[in-house]
């Protein structure tokens, strides 16, 4: 097998901090492979060695295979790490990477395609007798026939376009008198959003839990689960909080569902770190994807079970052993994260770019911070707006609520509007308290844009004093070109 | 820079710094745009140009698609353009009842914050 001794980073933000960590701590060097906007950021300012691949559309860098390929090859490494989003679940990179001589961090891409295809993971799924949520996927358009299907899967039943997304060409169906119609609206929405009218139908579980199993296979082929983290706090499909341990299952559940996303993995052949992804209703489960890479989550699950699961990617990529035999794997305490986005949730999470002043996260005992951005550095429109993760742990999940919200309140973000506001009103809500929230939770409670408070007369004070003692000009942020901080330059020269 | 000042018979801390000229202040656990004389924090400027015929980027971003074109009778609410910005789709509407009496954007254009796409009279 190849020595490792530089990595490539296919991937933008805090998740590429993350992995040039994690190689800094096994000695390694790292390359990061950026578009041409991302030279302010943290990961640029971090690596090793810094190649730009392409212009800041992701079509023409982050999700260039070519260019990142080309790009690890002639920043001399000989592994690459893809994060997750952009290229993280294509099997075509990972087949690339191997062609060029390069080690994939992730698993084969025979494994990727097994159980990243929605289609060949549900049969697979069914083969080894796991419980799928209640549909008709088949060929035969008929309405008549699907109208009988949906009574048979029994209402609320959702009949969804097979090409669409996003939610377009999606209509639920609350009873047979409405089937008919609510199939040929679908079928016509398929057709003209995304050229076929093909639809297939799902039984609806409106009141459903997200539910998933880390999962890891170490290079001797032995598969474990690291526990579980619950997700069902999201907005469009977008996740927001996450925590484990999840406060909803049962230890029979538990120890039924992990047997499950052990047993997937095992039949797919999978090797690094993955996530099988649950709905959970009325005590029932029902599998919903595999997710073939590291997740944006993944510190909640290192947290509780005191493992660093990129540096266990990185070692089971070099065939090490990982997770030594005397480390049991035993769920401690309870953690939580928050995902930060760069947006004003008093205009119902507008998109908010800019250049960043000065941040600052509040050091303290079970805090942890993943961040791609400082001060100086811009946020712009061209990719997600998540600008940093913040994770506590604690013994019991009221005390980390706790923990949380107080964090959040003493983290200070100037320059962009974040959704910190909104994420201490949903930690504080009853339902999420008591730990009953389920997918539907945002759509529910937090329909709306926060209305934005009045001053207290404290915040009034402090506006006046500041007002008063800073004069325009005074230290203003105005962008890299104009700010520079004298440590930067310093200690990058070391 | 850190701010002290007396509040209620104490001295507090507040954490401010200018940025592209907005004051942005942390105190008592929350972070706001500070304007002198504002009951409120203060709002963008797309929202501030509420009920005029124009219609402006309310972030940058890049236009996925153009629904009316010049000449075009409209009424408030209905769907002027959608743009895209961080993976996310925004619907842009009217807010005045009119005619469509400029378009200035195309397919597929980067647009900055601010820009008036679309002129109704």
């Amino acid at each position: 097998m190849t020595k490792i001794t530089r990595v490539a980073i296919a991937n933008r933000g805090e998740v590429a901090v993350r992995i040039i960590k994690a190689c800094e701590e096994l000695g390694l060097e790292t390359v990061l492979l950026h578009s041409e906007v991302d030279r302010g950021t943290r990961a640029y300012r971090m690596a090793t060695k810094q190649i730009c691949i392409g212009p800041a559309t992701t079509s023409e860098s982050y999700l260039n295979i070519k260019a990142n390929v080309e790009g690890a090859l002639a920043g001399g490494a000989q592994a690459v790490h893809p994060g997750f989003g952009f290229l993280s679940e294509n099997a075509d990179f990972a087949e690339a990477c191997q062609k060029a001589g390069l080690i994939f961090v992730g698993p084969s891409p025979k494994a990727t395609k097994t159980l990243g295809d929605k289609v060949s993971c549900k049969a697979l799924a069914k083969k080894l007798g796991i419980p799928l949520v209640p549909g008709y996927e088949g060929e035969n358009q008929e309405n008549a026939f699907l109208v009988k299907e949906a009574e048979k899967i029994g209402f609320p039943v959702i009949v969804k376009a097979a090409a669409g997304g996003g939610g377009r060409g999606m209509k639920l169906i609350r009873n047979s008198s409405e089937a008919k119609e609510q199939i040929e609206s679908a079928q016509r929405e398929g057709l003209s959003a995304f050229g076929s009218p093909k639809v297939f139908l799902e039984k609806y579980l409106d009141k459903a839990k997200h539910i998933e199993f880390q999962i890891f296979g170490d290079a001797t082929g032995r598969v474990v689960h690291l526990f579980d983290r619950e997700c069902s706090v999201q907005r469009r499909h977008q996740k927001i909080i996450e925590e484990a341990l999840s406060p909803s299952l049962t230890p029979e559940l538990r120890g039924q569902m992990g047997k499950v996303a052990v047993s997937i993995a095992e039949a797919a052949g999978y090797q690094g770190a993955g996530t099988v992804e649950f709905l959970l209703q009325d005590g029932n489960f029902y599998l919903l994807e595999v997710n073939t890479r590291l997740q944006v989550e993944h510190p909640v699950t290192e947290l509780v079970m005191g493992v660093d699961l990129v540096k266990a990617q990185l070692l089971t990529a070099q065939g090490q052993p990982v997770f030594p035999e005397h480390h049991t794997m035993v769920p401690r305490g309870h953690s939580i994260e928050c995902r930060v986005y760069a947006e004003n949730p008093y205009l119902g999470g507008v998109p908010s770019t800019g250049v960043l002043g000065l941040v600052e996260w509040p050091e303290g005992p079970g805090r942890r911070y993943e961040y791609g951005f400082e001060e100086g550095d811009e946020i712009t429109s061209y990719y997600d707006p998540m600008i940093a993760k913040v994770i506590v742990w604690d013994e019991t999940r009221s005390r980390a609520i706790q923990k949380m919200i107080r964090v959040l309140k003493d983290s200070i973000v100037f320059g962009v509007h974040t959704n910190i506001p909104y994420l201490i009103e949903i930690l504080s809500h009853r339902e999420f308290v008591e730990g009953t929230m389920t997918t539907r939770f945002i759509e529910t409670h937090f329909a709306n844009a926060l209305m934005a408070p009045a001053f207290t007369p404290l915040e009034k004070a402090g506006g006046e004093a500041a007002l008063k003692n800073l004069a325009t000009g005074s230290r203003e942020v105005s962008g890299r070109d104009s700010f520079r901080s004298p440590f930067q330059t310093f200690w990058r020269g070391v | 820079m850190k701010i002290p000042f007396e509040f209620e018979g104490k001295t507090i801390e507040a954490e401010a710094q200018y940025v592209k000229g907005q004051l942005w202040v942390h105190v008592g656990g929350r972070t706001f745009v500070y304007e002198a004389g504002n009951k409120k924090t203060s709002k963008n400027k797309a929202s501030a140009q509420k009920k005029t015929g124009d219609v402006a980027a309310p972030m940058p971003g890049k236009i996925t698609k153009i629904l009316k074109t010049k000449g075009d009778s409209v009424k408030a609410g209905d769907q002027i353009l959608v743009m895209e910005a961080m993976k996310m789709e925004y619907t842009l509407k009217a807010d005045v009842d009119g005619v469509i009496d400029s378009m200035n954007c195309q397919m597929g254009e980067q647009v900055t914050l601010g820009k008036v796409l679309a002129r109704i009279k």
